[in-house]
Parts: structure tokens; sequence; C-alpha cells
């Protein structure tokens, strides 16, 4: 395994590693401060460079070696993966463990590990860093080369420091100790300190990959330069990281546009990636394009891998959609986030399918524009966009993909195509996308026509719900009598021993006008006492930013969650509903209005085709068995299904009526014959 | 009444999250465009959501240009005091005197202890902070001669070279409330910060503070107004007032100023992590305080 050459300066100053920034050197490594600390210097280095790699040598005297571990974490973190730690002192091989057991973040439980000189009972791991932040050790005895080759992902020296025929000792004793300990030995990190009058060809004599020149000031690389191409791979893995990899999948035959940023299960971002919101996963490669050219790329890799699972992700909030698996292919579309405004006069913007709804939020926020989306900011566009979108707004101005007007995909051959209304752009496409977008391709961006919304009112009540039948009942027809201004929703849990039964009733209101909001929201607060209450007069933006920024999924196991479209919430209905709540068997029960809006458009309009429903209900619970028994006596009730609400399988027929899934299966027979597509609401193609 | 006439500094005091990675470096960069004097972190190296306060505070200090930064207040236990004084000095002189310590003798000793550190009781954690004050003034003192050597029972310092010395005359402030932390810092500190959070009489309890610390100063032949009173402080910016701290913001200037005034009160550092919080604490409360004191202090 061939690592790609690198070069670095040796720098003492903030001044000297701009310099060495500036001139495409790709490391900057402190050098141990007789009269200062250089850990600190490091960090103030990181603050004031972009790009470059930053190393220091720290002793491990100086620092509790779990602490080590976190400000390791926090600098990675903050330079963005930027860190190499060069350890030195005594007992360093401890102190390694405890540092990569402290950045293992996704390794289970705290860290516990007794060495001879360090105790650490249970230190919680993380933060999880930004990459692998490799360590490297140092030290030219045959003790230390056979440590380093054990452990280490790096070895350093100074080669001032070596004899000349020293250094193919120890590159023999490292190797030959890390092929004791089950590892590559080609696969460590060989940095050297070498002085700045080497030619290309001694250099390169030198059997390094790494070369930090000692200098007053960096110089340019100019005769160096060139080394670095076609020196080696970008990424290199670890044999301790390929031993993770799973069955079936061909990981030498990732594109070359993917491998820098595809992540396999031994690397260190695999924590950030394998699970969604809902479920716990443990995918063999997650794929992560950032342009439509690598979409065409990852499929054709999906493709070649018919016999392993094949998911697609946009943000990871998928209920119906099964965004994650076990030990097949996941093609992630977060990184394709961007959100752009294509005509202001028209209010059309065009959306990238990883962004989420809070950040298409906060981008349309200083236009006076929003688009209804759900009622959680962290759901993804992709996702939801072609699917549906019942949202804080959906009585006033529909679904989501009401609004759509155009979008770019990727078909399961790899063609790109533009799908929108018009005659020459795949209109039929179009129509499939909004309701049944998953089964068809990967969209890649979309672009909406928004509206303008400003202030709105946002009321959280709490209401008794001693008979919660009857709360139903009257919840149901005040939201039908109310103005389409009005969208909401209804909540409810199972009965709790010693509590009273509560509903939690929300609604927006979109008006700025204080009276009238208030006014619009008399009938709904009048349907049980109030236990509790709050309005505010805020922007949208604040209403749908109810997700957190900057974590990621640590979903685990499989919701089980059921949807049902209804018309009016009847006194039957009402009744089955409260028995389904007395059974215990769902611990969430949810009903969101649609109608207004969404009626207005023809059935035929769309895949989504259950228009003439005014409430969308839905329930999780953990067991399907149990769910199902209670839910069944729903059903009778219902008319079709929200398909992003559904785990439940075979419910397709219930997803679309016949006319449209006979369009559907026809439509899936022609764009994707294969079935590559099948992570949500699988459409089996029409036989010809 | 006891004010010490001190100038008055304001600050934020601002978690240190790690997710979002730079959320808490744009505060420190909010604090600053806003105007305040000062932007403190916690520590807590056991919590693994937080970043790493040392390293943050040195990454924040290169993405501002003015204003002062501080632990507020680092884990003691976990930090050895020799590399404390150093690393402050370094980052003090990059900084061209911005950085001042902020030391605590340590909270929560399941977690220092998870990490490997030894659990001190209340009495040695105050001996073994008054050590650690040693050590460092002892670093910081480049200019004596010989080495560093402080012999103690929870650090033995032998040999070590000084220096060095930070930017400038660098303050120690210490999180406390118990007699024999204050009296410590009476002795030996620059400045008491506690929380109000914390204080089980509210503000008043400033009061008792100030006499532990003052008679401690005194014993010690130094100027009890000289030290610094600090104050970790929370609240709600909103309409109407209705409590301390929970009002308009001339209210909170009223609050703040009283305090100045009744206890001698200079330094207060907001806990927030709202940019708008900051801005009409800096924008709005800070010079009304200072404008109130002012005006008393010149009658
Ligand atoms: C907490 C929460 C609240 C919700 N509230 C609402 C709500 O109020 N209203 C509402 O309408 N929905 C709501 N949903 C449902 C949500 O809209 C869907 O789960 C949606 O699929 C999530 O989108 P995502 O991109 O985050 O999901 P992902 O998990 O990334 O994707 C889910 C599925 O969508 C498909 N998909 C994703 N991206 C694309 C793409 N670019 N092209 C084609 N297909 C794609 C795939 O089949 C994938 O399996 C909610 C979900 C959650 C978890």
């Amino acid at each position: 395994m061939g690592h790609r050459l690198r070069f670095g300066a040796l720098v003492t100053s903030v001044a000297q590693a701009r310099r060495a920034e500036e001139l495409g050197y790709d490391l900057a490594l402190v050098r141990d401060q007789p009269d200062g600390d250089a850990w600190t210097l490091l960090s103030w280095i990181a603050g004031h460079t972009e790009r470059i790699g930053l190393a220091t040598a720290v002793d491990a005297a100086g620092w509790e070696p779990a602490v080590l571990g976190r400000a390791a974490a926090s600098l990675d973190l903050l330079s963005g993966g930027r860190l190499a730690v060069a350890l030195t002192g005594d007992h360093v091989a401890e102190v390694t463990d405890i540092v990569r057991g402290v950045l293992d973040a996704g390794e289970p439980g705290p860290l516990r590990y007794l060495g001879e000189r360090h105790r650490v009972p249970r230190a919680q791991r993380g933060p999880l860093p930004a990459h692998r932040v490799p360590v490297w050790l140092t030290g030219n005895d045959p003790e230390d080369l056979r440590r380093a080759g054990r452990v280490a992902d790096g070895w350093m020296a100074d080669l001032s420091r070596l004899g000349a025929g020293e250094l193919a000792t120890a590159y023999k004793i490292l190797e030959d100790a890390a092929v004791e300990a089950g590892r590559d030995g080609a696969e460590i990190h060989r940095i050297l300190i070498v002085g700045p009058g080497l030619g290309p060809d001694e250099l390169l004599a030198l059997g390094a990959d790494t070369f930090l020149v000692e200098a007053d000031d960096p110089a340019p690389l100019t005769s160096w330069e060139r080394l670095r191409e076609g020196s080696g791979p970008p990424v290199c893995r670890p044999s301790s990281v390929r031993a993770k990899r799973r069955p079936g999948i061909d990981y030498e035959a990732i594109p070359a546009s993917l491998a820098e940023t595809a992540v396999e299960p031994g690397d260190l971002d695999y924590a950030r990636v394998r699970s969604t919101y809902l479920r716990g996963g443990s995918p063999g490669v997650v794929l992560r394009p950032r342009t439509t050219a690598e979409v065409v790329d990852a499929l054709a890799f999906a493709r070649a891998h018919p016999g392993v699972p094949f998911a697609l992700r946009s943000a990871g909030h998928g209920i119906s959609g099964r965004s994650t698996n076990d030990g097949g292919i996941v093609l992630s579309l977060a990184a394709m986030n961007d959100i752009e405004i294509l005509d202001p006069s028209r209010r059309l913007v065009r959306v990238g399918p990883g962004a989420r709804w809070m950040d298409v939020a906060r981008a349309l926020a200083p236009h006076g524009w929003a688009l209804s989306s759900g009622d959680y900011g962290g759901v993804g566009v992709g996702g939801l966009a072609t699917a549906g979108g019942i949202g804080w707004l959906a009585r006033e101005h529909g679904l989501t993909i009401d609004h759509l007007h155009a979008v770019e995909m990727v078909l399961a051959d790899g063609t790109v195509v533009r799908a929108s209304s018009s005659p020459d752009e795949n209109p039929d496409l179009f129509w499939a996308v909004r309701g049944a977008g998953a089964n068809f391709g990967v969209v890649t961006s979309f672009e909406f026509e928004v509206y303008e919304v400003g202030d709105v009112g946002f009321a959280q009540l709490v209401v008794a719900a001693d008979d919660p039948a009857e709360v139903l009942v009257k919840w149901g027809r005040a939201i039908e009598e109310a103005p389409r201004d009005v969208s909401g929703q209804l909540i409810m849990g199972a009965p709790r021993a010693g509590q009273p039964m509560v509903a939690q009733l929300l609604a927006v209101v979109d008006h700025d006008d204080p009276e009238t909001i208030i006014e619009r929201l008399q009938p709904i607060a009048a349907v049980a006492p109030l236990y509790q209450q709050q309005v505010l007069l805020t922007p949208y933006l604040s209403v749908i930013s109810n997700a957190a920024d900057g974590g990621y999924h640590q979903g685990a196991g499989e919701p089980v969650s059921r949807s049902g479209l209804i018309r009016h919430l009847t006194p039957e209905f009402a009744l089955a509903a409260t028995e389904l709540l007395n059974s215990g068997a769902v611990h969430w029960f949810q009903i969101r209005t649609v109608g207004g809006a969404v009626a207005d458009v023809p059935a035929d309009a769309t895949a989504y085709a259950h228009r003439d429903a005014n409430f969308s209900v839905a329930v999780m619970g953990s067991s399907a068995r149990r769910v199902d028994a209670a839910w069944d006596r729903l059903r009778p009730y219902f008319d079709g299904l929200y398909l992003s609400f559904e785990t439940g399988p075979d419910r397709v027929g219930e997803a679309f009526p016949p006319a449209t899934l006979e369009r559907l299966r026809a439509l899936k027979g022609r764009y994707d014959p294969d079935n590559l597509f099948r992570d949500n609401f699988n459409i089996k193609a029409a036989t010809r | 009444m006891t004010d010490y006439g001190q100038d008055l500094l304001f600050g934020a005091f601002v978690t240190p999250t790690a997710a979002p990675v730079h959320q808490a470096v744009e505060l420190a960069v909010a604090a600053e465009e806003a105007g305040l004097d000062l932007v403190t972190f916690q520590d807590h190296p056991y919590l693994p959501r937080f970043h790493d306060t040392w390293t943050l505070m040195s990454y924040a200090a290169a993405r501002t240009s003015r204003i002062r930064l501080s632990g507020n207040v680092l884990s003691l236990p976990l930090r050895q005091p020799a590399v404390l004084a150093r690393s402050h000095a370094a980052l003090d002189r990059l900084t061209g005197g911005r950085i001042e310590m902020g030391l605590g003798a340590g909270a929560f000793w399941d977690g220092i202890e998870a990490m490997g550190a030894r659990r001190l009781s209340a009495g040695q954690s105050v001996d073994a902070l008054g050590e650690a004050i040693a050590v460092i003034r002892a670093v910081w003192d480049a200019t004596a001669t010989g080495p560093v050597a402080v012999r103690g029972t929870y650090y033995q310092v032998d040999g070590l070279k000084r220096g060095p010395a930070p930017a400038h005359d660098m303050s120690i402030w210490v999180g406390a409330y118990k007699p024999r932390m204050l009296r410590l810092i009476g002795r030996a500190a620059d400045g008491v910060l506690p929380s109000l959070s914390y204080l089980e009489d509210g503000p008043s309890a400033y009061a008792g503070i100030n006499e532990h610390i003052d008679a401690a100063a005194r014993d010690a032949g130094r100027d009890p107004a000289r030290i610094r009173r600090l104050l970790n402080i929370n609240g709600t910016f909103s309409q109407f007032g209705r409590s301390f701290l929970n009002g308009p913001a001339e209210q909170w200037a009223e609050d703040l100023a009283g305090l100045t005034l009744e206890h001698g009160v200079s330094t207060f550092i907001l806990a927030t992590d709202d940019p708008t919080a900051i801005a009409e604490f800096a924008g709005d409360v800070a010079p009304a305080v200072r404008a109130l004191v002012a005006a008393e202090r010149s009658a």
C-alpha cells in the first residue's frame, strides 16, 4: 500500500504556518516550544488557517491522557479534520490507547483502561472528531520502533539524528513489529524531518511518505511538488478498518469520484452515517455523492450489486423509507443541500435533496417567503417532497408537492432527466414523483415556487381529555369549520395511571394580526377545559426551527407506525380511537389537518391521490402485532393512507387508489424495470 | 455598602458545546462584535458533549481580536498547574494580553475520577488550589532567580524552568462560595467568580463572600480593592419587570448597578447562548449600568 506523498513545514509561528499554507504545503508541524506551549500555538494556528494539516508533538506528561483525547477531538473538529498528533514521553503506548479510546466515540460503552501507569475508570468517549486523527510515535531505539510498529499510525524521526544506514534498519524493525501485531507494515506512515536542500530523487530514496522541512521560513516546494502526483491514493484504509468490510460488496470497485467520501464500517465517520433518526443500521458502505454526476456513478455501483440491499437517504427521517440497512449500500445525499433563489420575481427556488426543511425556511425567511413542509425542521427535502408534505400551512397552501415546479432526477439506468408538467419534460414522471418519487429515481434537485408568509400565530394548547372521543369530534369540527389560514394537529398519548388524560392541540394561524389569531383559535380552545396555553406571534421560521443543529442520527431498532386518511372525525371513529388509546398499544397518536387547498388539486393530478381527506391520522408503537390488533378497528373509517407515516408492508394498495396504482405500475415498468429503487413503498412493475 | 470602585467589565458565559462545532466560537465573535469585554467558557472535561475548553479558547482567541477570554472556570484536578501557567502565558503573548485565568478547585468529582484523576475532599481541594496558585505564579515569575520549586502535598514541582511570563499582569479568578476558598482568594488570588444561581440567598449572599475575602486579604497585607468581584448571572429579557434580572434592559441595569454599589461586584458575566441576548446585554444593559454607577460614584 503506497501512501500519497505529503510535504510539511516545521513552524514556530502563525506567520510561518500561513506562509506554508500559501505555498501549498500539506502540513504544518509546531515544534516543541521551549518557551511556550505547542498545543496552544497549534490551536491558535488552526484558527488562523483554512486548509493546511496541523500537527505537533505532545509530551503526554503534561496531560491527563483522557483529557488529551478530548482536546485532540476538539482541535480536529474545530479545524475541520486537519489534526495529527505525535505523542512523546513515558508510557506512551498507554497514552496512545487512552487517547484513541476517547477518540473512538463510535465504540459502545465508556472507556475503561487499566494500564501500569495510567488508569481510566470509565471515561465517556468523544466528541467524535472530524476524521480519524493519526497518532504518531517517535524514538529511534529498537524498543521505540517496535512500539510504533505495534500501535502507531505513523513513525516520526529527525533525519539529522539518524545515521545513513539506520533508516533502513528502523523501517525493518517497524515493519516486522507491525506484521507480528497482525498489521500491514506498509500502512504505518513514515514521517521524516529533513533539511531543505534535498533534490526530489534524494527525497524519494528516503522511503518515507511525509517530509517535514526544517527551515527558518518555508520555501517554495517547486521541485518536490510533482512527486505527489500518482504517489498513492488519497484514502488509505489500515488493515483494522478493512477487516470490518462486509461480504458481497466490491469495495475496490467504488467509483473514483466517490472513493474519498465513501464511508465503510471501520471508518470513524461510520458512527455519523450508519443510523437514521428512527432506525439503527449497519450498512456495508455509505456513498456520499456531492454532484449529480457522482449520483450517476453511485447508481452504477448499486446496479452492479443486484443482490445487496440498497437504500436512498436525504436527511434520514424516513419512516416508511428505510434509508439504512444491514450490510448493504446506502446512497446518502446529505451533501447535496444547496438552496438557491432562481427567480425572485416568481419566487422560484432550487433546493438540493439533502437540505433540511429548517434550512430551507432559514434561506427563504429573509425574502419574506416560506414553503409549508411538515411539522419538524430536521426532516429532509428529498424524502418529504417526493411523497407529499403535510405541513403547518397545508390547509391554506396545500401539500409541499403542490408547489413543485420541476425536478432533476437520475433514473435507474443512470440517465439524468428533467421532469415537469411541460409536455417535453417527462410529465408522466413528474406526475409519479409527486407522491411516489422514491420508486422512480434519485431526485437531485427540486424547483419550488414558494409563497409569501409573514409572522404567524403559533398556538400550543393542552386541554383536558377525560373523554377523548368528545375532544376528537369537537376538535375535528372546529378545524373543518375554520378558515383555511388555520392548520394544526392534535396529539394524545396512552392513558397513564394517576395522570389526567390530556390532548395537545397545536395550530398555526397564518395571520399577523393578534386579534384575528385569537378569534381563529377560540373555537379550538373551546373544545375542552384548558390546562396550558401559549400563543406566540412569531416568524414561520421559528415554528419550524425545532430540530437541533450539528448532531448525527443515533436511532435504534425499528419503528412501528400506521397511517390513515379520513374525511371527518365522526363519533364512531372517535370511539374506536379511544379504544385504541386505552389499549396501550400505541404511545403516540397524532392527527394532522389536511383538506382545504390540498383538496383543490384533482385526485389524478399527482400520484398523491387521496385529496378529499381532511385529516391524516398516525400512530406509533413498539410491537407491530399489538399495534395492528388495535389499529385494525380503525381501518374501516379510513380512505387511504399517507405513505410517509406508515411502516407496515404490503399496504401499497391503500397508499394509492386503483387507477393511480395502475398508472404507477406501468411507469415503474418503464423507468425502473429491475426495481433498483425499492426501499420505500415498493411498487411492482406491471408485467408486460 | 462596599463598592471597591473597580472598573466595570461585562462578559458572556458560553456553553462550550461540541455540536454544532463552531457555535461557541461564533458566540465569542458575536460577543466581541456586540462590544462585550470578556467571553468565558465553562470546563467540564468529563463531558464529551463539550469541547476541550482550553483548545476552544485558543481557537476562539484566534478568531477574535479585541475581546478578552478566560475559563469559567478551568477544572484544576484535570489540568496541571505548570501547564496551565505556560499555556495561559503563551496564549496571552499570542493575543497581546487578552487572556485571564479562571480556576476552579473541581466540582463533580465522580466525573473527575472517571477520567483518571484523584478524588479530593473539599478541604483537600482548597489546599491543592493554593499550591497550584503558588506553582503558577512561580512559573510566571520569569525574572526570579533559580528554577521553580514548590514542594506541596498535591503538587511537587522541582527544577522547572521559569517562564514565559504572560504579556500582561494576568489575573487568577477563582470560582468560590465557601469560607476556606474565599480566604484563599483573599490571600493569593486576584478575583472571585461565583454564579448567581448557586448563591443560596440570592445576590445579597455577596456580602458574606466579601467579608471573608476582605478579612483574609487584610491579614495577608493585600488591598481588598484589588481583588476583583465577578459574578455569573442569568436572567430573562422581558417587556415588563417581573423579578431580579427578569424584565426590560433598564431594570437589568438597575439590578446590576445595585450589586456594584452595594457589594462592589464589578464584572457581570451573562450565561447565554443566544446572540440576541448578548447584543441586548452589551448594547443596552452595559452602558446603562456604567452610567448609573458613574453617577453614583461621582455623587
Ligand atoms: C419527526 C418526524 C416528523 C415528521 N413530520 C412530518 C410532517 O409533519 N408532515 C409530513 O408530510 N411528513 C412528516 N414526516 C415524514 C417525513 O416527511 C418522511 O419520513 C420523509 O421521507 C423524510 O425525509 P428525509 O429525506 O429526512 O428521509 P430519508 O430517510 O433520507 O429518506 C426517506 C426515503 O425517502 C426516499 N428519498 C429520500 N431522498 C430521495 C430523493 N432525493 N429522491 C427520491 N427519493 C428519495 C427514499 O425512499 C428514502 O428511503 C415526519 C418524519 C419524522 C421522523
